[in-house]
């Protein structure tokens, strides 16, 4: 097993990720890398530096203890060479005010589990327990798989968001102890989904009806949940959503409890510029309701409005700091 | 989410008559008649400016003397001359205009050795400690509800005349006192009768004539006979709310769906009350009312859940105006779950803090812990703020005493600094050091304090409404005046303490990236040219996020407060002081007695309020930081209670509001939670009522400050910007 989960974010409180009130463990690394993802950070398997603009008191103590020179003074704050930097963490020391931070942090099991133990109260009154979410929790199943055991130990429930691109030996795995799956179908298109994600999806399709099949065969998993990000442009579309609505009502009807439409919002922005990134839907504002009526349509032909919830709506300015 | 909506609706439709008394109610408190200094419409007399007969006054016509005899017959001379109103529409009648301290000096500077008191207390104070104690005890309603005020006054009568016999001077003097206070009491009582007799004769309209005979016969009883109906009860109720708040402080007033039960109960079967008119009278009694605190719920004494339908109604009557500062829950794990959810959707809707949900096993435990019997210990309340105490039997100087612990702290690190102390456990042994000395220095003073303090600033009122002060001739306050008299201190600035030694810890002791000498440099110099090492100090790990080191150096320095407090007694039966993790407005008072403190604090930014995190320090959410403040043993302390300051946001996208609350509060709970003060408020709304109070929207935009609640309107600039930049939460996580 891996001794350590590289984790970006360990959550509690969360009410988005499964049912009730959670803790939410945000994993890092991912073997997509999807062109809005909300949570850039999560993405590479290393745990680089990141740099705050807001928290930043420009005393360039990063740059001076920089080794490798990757650091810079530009115009707009510290520029970050990831070509030469070596993830080694001593700009993240010597910084007075966290402005320069390690992306990730590493935790191990004991450690994780007295973390997530002390909120046993909030699960219970809110129905909730601890959901592994990323990144991609599959990456790292040998160490999900054993925290998962030992949450059900403690009558604690699980829940796995994954998107599906992994061996079915690492699903099969973590499954055992998976109360509910959280799986994301983002493009039904395979090409596309090439383009946007870096991978194409019959891997995805494939494990689904795997999961699916274990859930008719009882198994340990209680509820299946599919997530479709409505990202402008790219998977909200009317085609899109009709596909993979058909792809449901054909293949799992019996097993899905909830098919989720998660409206796209740019609050994730400032996360990008942490990364020195460039947020690709600038400028692009929340979904509005009118935005979402003609997907929320479309999606009720494939499945009972009973399954179908849209979740994310935010109004105007209610952006969370990243 | 748009049921916090200002002016709030209410989900029980208000009468015409009930429109008309908050339309008055409001107008009292916006006129700044209720106006309590910065503290906004938090008085529970109407300030109507000076006693205009102090020429009528016994200290004056015979000078004064600093005894109860004299302390009582003023106080009955002020009642004397207060003269009964009857306004529009009310059926619950009376209002106060003075307090004692208005009319007759009630500080220690009338003591004959009150150079000697002034000196202790200067250097406590010099210290960072103030031992000057009042209210937030609790008389016990069932004796004057079951007895009457004839019936008292036979007691006092009694026993006066048995310590005359005795010679015993001292007692039988206390015991004229609390005459003149009762036969004050029955005066004014009889004046409201006569003026509603009066206003009967004179009016022709068949209503009013029978809301005057109402009035009129109801008070023509309860000024000398325990009350037979539900709605005599609320009256004398209301009258002895007053007399008690003539003393001149804030006291909590029991479990009023216990002591009103019984009345209910036989309105009810008896098929002479309604619930609407029940609601009515209490809500009547919430709108004459500042600064009074009435709990619910809880369990009895043989441990089951004490909600009945009073509890209903009395909360249905906050429900009913929206406007009213202090309640309570007590929770425990077999409450009726439908009340605890009525009260979380009370809550819910009009975002005021109104109820405070309170851990009732904590309370007990508390008490328990503190030496008081199981017997008594069930009877315990919720008696404001964060207080409690049993109704009747206790008085413990809640709520004004203080320690200042930041003060502590500097002399510590100052200490450390020049004997250049190398190592983090010599640092923390000053620290104790240093808080025995505060608290040396505050036994010293409360004890000078306490030898005349039963003559200065005796609570008369209270006393005759308590177990114990009648037969044994002695004011409560006074030494053995009631059973159980611990000294109650509130405690500021332990967060940022914890913080600062957290800090210290880290940087100095272990990573030793600066010397312990220049840390006490740079505080002293408020961090002037230093914004580096500020800002490596203010990044320390922080109490309120949950994380195990911040937060056991917060239990450590709670435990040692707690240690150090419980190690000294006071001169009222020997009872040990004991700590509570709460620091009123001190947070924001003190915030210039200290320089700059190694959490990064600058010098002038208030402290951590309570047992609340440093603002700013929470990073985590407000679950994670709601289990920080789980972390010290809460039975130890004499309360603490934690704010969540929510923002409409937070219910986006939510149905059921109430189960949010709910939920968490019975999570919390469980986790070893003490009381929560949970608001819902919209920032930018309050942001907008500072720079245009005159909206006539914000008219009724209540806050709860900190143990207690006002307008928002009517608090100081500086309280306001304190309040808004609190922390405030748009979710859980």
């Amino acid at each position: 097993m891996d001794n350590k989960l590289l984790t970006i974010d360990v959550s509690h409180g969360t009410t988005h990720d499964g049912p009730g009130m959670r803790t939410t463990v945000f994993v890092k690394g991912c073997p997509l890398h999807c062109v809005w993802c909300q949570n850039p950070e999560s993405i590479g398997r290393d745990n680089g530096v990141w740099w705050s603009f807001r928290d930043c008191i420009g005393c360039l103590s990063c740059v001076k203890v920089c080794r490798t020179n990757a650091l810079s003074a530009g115009d707009a704050g510290i520029v970050i060479d990831r070509d030469l930097c070596v993830n080694c963490g001593d700009c993240a020391d010597v910084c007075p005010s966290s402005a320069m931070s390690l992306q990730g942090r590493e935790y191990g099991l004991e450690e994780l589990l007295s973390d997530v133990l002390r909120y046993r109260h909030y699960y219970n009154e809110f129905g909730g327990g601890v959901t592994c979410s990323g990144g991609e929790p599959l990456l790292q199943s040998d160490f999900i798989t054993e925290f998962f055991r030992r949450l059900k130990k403690e009558n604690i429930t699980t829940a796995l968001d994954t998107c599906g691109f992994a061996p079915r030996e690492r699903i099969g795995s973590v499954l055992q102890f998976t109360d509910y799956v959280l799986y994301d179908l983002k493009l039904f298109d395979s090409g596309m989904h090439k383009k946007y994600t870096g991978v194409p999806n019959e891997l995805i399709l494939e494990n689904l009806l795997y999961i699916a099949d274990s859930l008719r065969s009882s198994g340990g998993v209680k509820e299946l949940w599919i997530r479709t990000p409505l990202i402008p442009g790219v998977t909200a579309t009317e085609e899109n959503i009709r596909s993979i609505g058909r792809f449901i009502a054909e293949n799992i009807p019996d097993v899905l409890t909830r098919w989720e439409l998660c409206a796209f919002n740019g609050i994730c922005a400032a996360k990008y510029e942490k990364m020195g990134l460039k947020w690709p839907f600038n400028g692009q504002g929340a979904m509005a309701e009118e935005d979402i009526a003609p997907l929320r349509k479309t999606a009720l032909e494939a499945v009972p409005a009973s399954k179908l919830s849209i979740t994310g709506m935010i109004r105007p300015g209610n952006g969370k700091d990243a | 989410m748009d049921g916090v909506q200002l002016p709030f609706v209410p989900k029980i439709e208000q009468s015409e008559r009930i429109k008309v008394l908050e339309a008055r109610n409001q107008e009292l408190s916006l006129s700044g008649l209720r106006q309590f200094g910065t503290y906004g419409d938090h008085r529970c007399w109407l300030n109507i400016g000076p006693f205009p007969y102090m020429d009528k006054l016994p200290s004056q016509i015979e000078g004064y003397r600093m005894d109860c005899e004299q302390w009582g017959a003023d106080f009955e001379c002020m009642l004397d001359y207060t003269e009964p109103h009857i306004y529009p529409c009310e059926t619950i009648v009376g209002e106060i205009y003075w307090e004692i301290g208005c009319v007759r000096p009630c500080t220690v500077d009338q003591a004959p050795n009150a150079a000697e008191i002034r000196e202790k207390l200067d250097k406590a104070l010099a210290l960072g400690g103030l031992p000057d104690a009042y209210g937030h005890t609790c008389p016990d309603m069932e004796i004057i509800l079951n007895e009457g005020f004839d019936n008292i006054l036979a007691r006092i009568r009694k026993y006066k005349k048995l310590y005359t016999e005795l010679k015993n001077t001292r007692k039988s003097t206390v015991l004229s006192g609390m005459e003149h206070v009762c036969l004050g009491c029955i005066h004014y009582i009889e004046r409201y009768a006569a003026l509603a007799e009066k206003m009967m004769q004179e009016t022709n309209d068949t209503d009013e004539k029978a809301r005057f005979a109402k009035i009129a016969e109801c008070c023509r009883n309860i000024a000398h006979k325990a009350p037979e109906s539900f709605y005599e009860a609320a009256q004398l109720l209301q009258f002895s709310i007053l007399f008690d708040r003539s003393i001149g402080h804030g006291n909590g007033y029991g479990r009023m769906d216990q002591y009103m039960m019984p009345f209910y109960r036989k309105g009810i079967d008896d098929g002479t009350l309604t619930r609407k008119e029940a609601r009515e009278y209490i809500a009547e009694i919430y709108m004459k009312l500042r600064g009074q605190f009435f709990s619910f719920s809880g369990r009895l004494p043989d441990g089951s859940d004490a909600t009945n339908e009073m509890s209903w109604v009395a909360l249905e009557a906050y429900d009913l105006i929206g406007d009213y500062n202090n309640l309570g829950v007590m929770w425990h794990s077999d409450i009726d779950p439908e009340f605890f959810d009525y009260a979380c959707d009370v809550i819910s809707r009009h975002g005021e803090s109104l109820p405070v949900l309170i851990n009732w096993e904590h309370m007990y435990d508390a008490e328990v812990r503190s030496g008081i019997t199981p017997e008594d210990a069930y009877n315990v309340v919720y008696s404001g703020c964060q207080w409690f105490c049993i109704p009747g039997k206790e008085w413990c100087g809640h709520d004004t005493s203080w320690v200042n612990t930041l003060m502590v702290f500097e002399r510590a690190l100052s200490r450390g600094a020049s004997d250049g102390v190398n190592d983090f456990e010599t640092l923390y042994s000053y620290y104790t050091e240093e808080l025995h000395r505060t608290m040396k220095a505050f036994q010293e003073a409360e004890a000078a304090v306490d030898r005349v303090r039963g003559d200065v600033r005796p609570e008369m009122f209270t006393s005759i409404i308590s177990h114990g002060p009648i037969e044994r001739g002695l004011d409560m306050v006074a030494p053995r005046g009631v059973d159980y008299q611990y000294s109650a201190l509130n405690i500021a600035g332990l967060p940022n303490v914890a913080d600062s030694f957290t800090a210290l810890k880290n940087l100095v002791f272990d990573k030793k990236q600066y010397s312990l000498k220049e840390v006490a440099e740079a505080c002293k110099n408020d961090w002037a040219d230093n914004e580096i090492m500020r800002q490596r100090f203010l990044n320390q790990p922080k109490y309120g996020n949950d994380l195990p080191e911040p937060d056991a150096m917060f239990v450590r320095v709670c435990d040692t407060m707690q240690e150090v407090a419980e190690s000294y007694y006071n001169q009222r039966g020997g009872q040990p002081m004991r700590p509570s993790l709460y620091s009123f407005m001190r947070h924001v008072e003190a915030r210039n007695d200290v320089g700059a403190t190694p959490d990064g604090r600058h010098k002038g930014d208030v402290f951590a309020q309570g047992i609340n995190p440093q603002q700013g320090a929470p990073r985590r959410g407000l679950v994670s930081m709601a289990n920080s403040s789980c972390a010290p043993d809460m039975r130890k302390f004499q309360g603490g209670s934690i704010q969540v300051d929510i923002q409409p946001k937070f219910f986006d996208g939510k149905e059921e509001r109430y189960k949010y609350i709910s939920n968490f509060a019975k999570a919390f709970f469980k986790s070893g939670g003490m009381q929560l003060n949970i608001h819902i408020m919209d920032l930018k709304k309050l942001e907008d009522a500072i720079e245009h109070p005159e909206k006539p929207e914000y008219r009724n935009l209540v806050v709860r400050v900190t143990g207690y609640c006002a307008r928002f309107i009517t608090m100081s600039q500086e309280y306001q910007r304190d309040f808004v930049s609190r922390m405030n939460y748009e979710s859980m996580n």
